[in-house]
């Protein structure tokens, strides 16, 4: 299988998600445009293209809010995770939702004039020493400029060429974007208090992704604070108790530094590697050993628990670290083996079966290729 | 610490086999999605204020109105009292986002025949001048009795918005606020007659046609105010059933 040559790996479940993105969307915009005006004389006196705009703008932001608030969704409710696999999408919907407003406002505002519009747009209102009256389109502009750059770059292809830490970083100024829209929204259309409802919308919005990102934040960081207790020997931390394990399952442990890592079993071998997805970061402890291989819980992410390597053709390495058992207890150390190096997993001496017994669920069914995540790394 | 993993079912978007209790929770959600959009989307269609009955009027067909051209502050026909209707000061403007300045430079105080299509909302209204007649000196061989001097009103402090008086009359609903600040001073710019649109009636007028205090235009400096409520000060004066405001103080 080629996974240079094909451009978008596509999947049923993948498929489904679009399907329901795309019809949420025209239910939302056929229920503005043409349900409402019957319901409404004063929806039906406005103009179809100011109507237009408002739907497409709306809609642009309530999608905003919900791809935002989808990470933190997902570190709370594991239920959540399958949005987060294909967030792209949902972003990259967006984004041609946000330019359908942007189209409507420009043919319709800064229409009809002997300036041409694109000129009239950054010239018809020059009042940025103010607030009432401040030209709140230019940050529509400038969010709209994000969402597009945002949009462009989310294929997988642009997460290798630009290295994780620059793409996560240029994909941080999401939240730059989210915070012009509702400055946009503010200073312009929800001035002079005459759409309650917009006005609403926009405060549960922030409300809502401010009181989320707050608690996942104050969970990681209790998460970080707590770091594993130290074992007997310097250098090394104890991270639980062989018995709380699953199998095919993780714990977590902190080094002192913050440094998570996750000890995963899997029959009867253990094995410690970084909790950090080299992916987008992904909390790979959550995951599962699938078919051999530890696997993220957010987009599928494969390493071999041998070395923490990606089954070929990928190239991603995540660090790996020395464990033993002292007792029942698991201790590891805080500091790497190379990375890419081959350590032996530990066998658990004597063991049998699984700590737990754990309800048998997905195996990903037979594939056609490598087990590798090939469906995926080639996916946008 | 150990953070453990609920197990409901792990599963990632590339495998083959959805377990049911993913399955279900993501229809649910899928449902609940739609829904909460189709609901959302109809409460934000219905919550604007009401735009108001503004609408586009074609009185004279293909016809036109005689009077006599004025120019400052902006392009006005005086029209004299005809079949019991008294005199009336038209504002015009173009088809577009232009005013008619540049048809009517030359004409200032000569007889003219304009055609074209009213917009109006209540006792607001523009001609926008158009149709085969358009603006041009008149051709009936009519003359008009002169158009009364302006009638000085006294200084006032209104409150109100500043809006293009075109958009305000209903060429676009809404045509007024915040939002359509932008639209509203391209059309200004183009010479489109601004009014000032007032929260509470002035001797009987919901509008005032704006000019400078000295009689001309509006100078560009009153744009950073369009769209919102404020209060001006300034000289009013009427001509014929129109009120004009000479704008002395914005006030901050
Ligand atoms: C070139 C970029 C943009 C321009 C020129 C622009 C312009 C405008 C204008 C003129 C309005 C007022 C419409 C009205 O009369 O009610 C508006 C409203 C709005 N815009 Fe934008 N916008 C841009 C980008 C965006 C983006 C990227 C978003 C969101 C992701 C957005 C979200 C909204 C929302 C939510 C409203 C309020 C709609 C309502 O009244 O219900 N805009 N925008
Ligand atoms: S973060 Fe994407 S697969 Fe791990």
């Amino acid at each position: 299988m080629s996974v240079a040559l094909k451009p978008v790996g596509w999947n049923r479940n993948k498929l489904v998600y679009d399907a329901v993105l795309i019809i949420g969307a025209a239910v939302y915009i056929l229920a503005f445009l043409n349900l409402a005006p019957m319901l409404s004389e004063g929806a039906a006196k406005v103009d179809a293209p100011i109507q237009r705009m408002r739907a497409f703008g709306s809609l642009a932001f309530l999608m905003l809010t919900l791809v935002l608030a989808i990470g933190p969704l997902a570190r709370l409710d594991t239920r959540f995770l399958p949005l987060l696999y294909n967030r792209r999408h949902f972003g990259v919907i967006t984004a041609l939702v946000a330019t359908t407003h942007a189209v409507a406002v420009l043919d319709w505002y800064y229409a009809f004039s002997p300036t041409p519009q694109l000129l009239a747009l950054f010239t018809a209102n020059t009042s940025f020493d103010r607030i009432a009256g401040f030209p709140f389109e230019i940050l529509g502009v400038a969010a709209l400029l994000v969402l597009a750059v945002l949009a462009a770059t989310s294929h997988d292809f642009w997460l290798s060429f630009l290295t994780p830490p620059v793409w996560k970083a240029l994909h941080m100024s999401v939240y730059g974007a989210y915070g012009a829209v509702v400055l946009h929204v503010a200073l312009g259309p929800m001035a002079g208090g005459r759409d309650p409802v917009l006005s609403a919308l926009v405060a549960a919005s922030v409300a809502t992704l401010a009181t989320l990102h707050l608690v996942t934040g104050r969970r990681e960081r209790a998460a970080d604070a707590a770091a594993s207790p130290p074992a007997a020997e310097d250098g090394w931390i104890d991270v639980g108790d062989v018995s709380e394990i699953a199998e095919a399952r993780a714990i977590v442990g902190a080094a002192p530094g913050g440094e998570r890592i996750a000890v995963f079993r899997t029959k009867d071998r253990l094995v410690a590697i970084s909790n950090v997805c080299s992916h987008q970061n992904g909390p790979i402890g959550e995951g599962k050993v699938v078919r051999g291989f530890i696997t993220c819980p957010w987009h599928g992410y494969q390493y071999r628990p041998e070395d923490g390597c990606s089954p070929p053709p990928f190239r991603e390495r995540i660090h790996r670290y020395p464990l033993r058992l002292n007792g029942s207890r698991v201790e590891v150390a805080t500091t790497p083996v190379p990375l890419g190096t081959r350590l032996e997993s530990f066998r658990i001496p004597g063991a049998t079966a699984p700590a737990s017994p754990v309800p048998r669920t997905d195996p990903p069914g037979p594939r056609a290729a490598a087990p590798g995540p090939a469906d995926d790394k080639v996916a946008s | 610490m150990s953070l453990k993993p609920a197990d409901p079912g792990f599963f990632v978007g590339y495998f083959k086999k959805v377990p049911p209790a993913v399955r279900t929770f993501s229809l649910a959600l899928a449902a609940a999605l739609v829904a909460a959009l189709g609901g959302a989307a109809l409460a934000l269609a219905v919550s604007p204020e009401h735009p108001g009955s503004g609408a586009y009027v074609n009185d004279l067909g293909d016809g036109s109105l005689t009077g006599i051209l004025e120019t400052s502050p902006y392009p006005l026909l005086r029209v004299p009292a005809a079949d019991g209707r008294p005199a009336r000061a038209v504002m015009l403007a173009g088809p577009s986002k232009i005013g008619v300045g540049q048809a009517a430079a030359g004409l200032d105080g000569a007889t003219v025949d304009a055609g074209g299509v009213f917009v109006r909302r209540g006792d607001l209204d523009m001609l926008l001048v158009g149709g085969p007649v358009g603006l041009r000196a008149s051709t009936a061989g009519m003359s008009l009795p002169a158009p009364a001097g302006p009638e000085p009103l006294g200084r006032w402090r209104i409150t109100g918005e500043i809006c293009d008086g075109k958009c305000a009359a209903g060429a676009m609903k809404p045509g007024t606020g915040l939002a359509h600040k932008a639209c509203a001073n391209l059309c200004i710019t183009g010479g489109v007659p601004p009014v000032f649109v007032t929260t509470a009636p002035v001797e009987g007028a919901g509008f005032l046609l704006l000019a400078d205090a000295d009689g001309g235009p509006l100078p560009a400096r009153h744009l950073h105010r369009t769209g919102e409520r404020i209060a001006v000060e300034g000289v009013v004066e009427r001509r014929d059933d129109l009120l004009i405001l000479k704008v002395e103080v914005v006030l901050p």
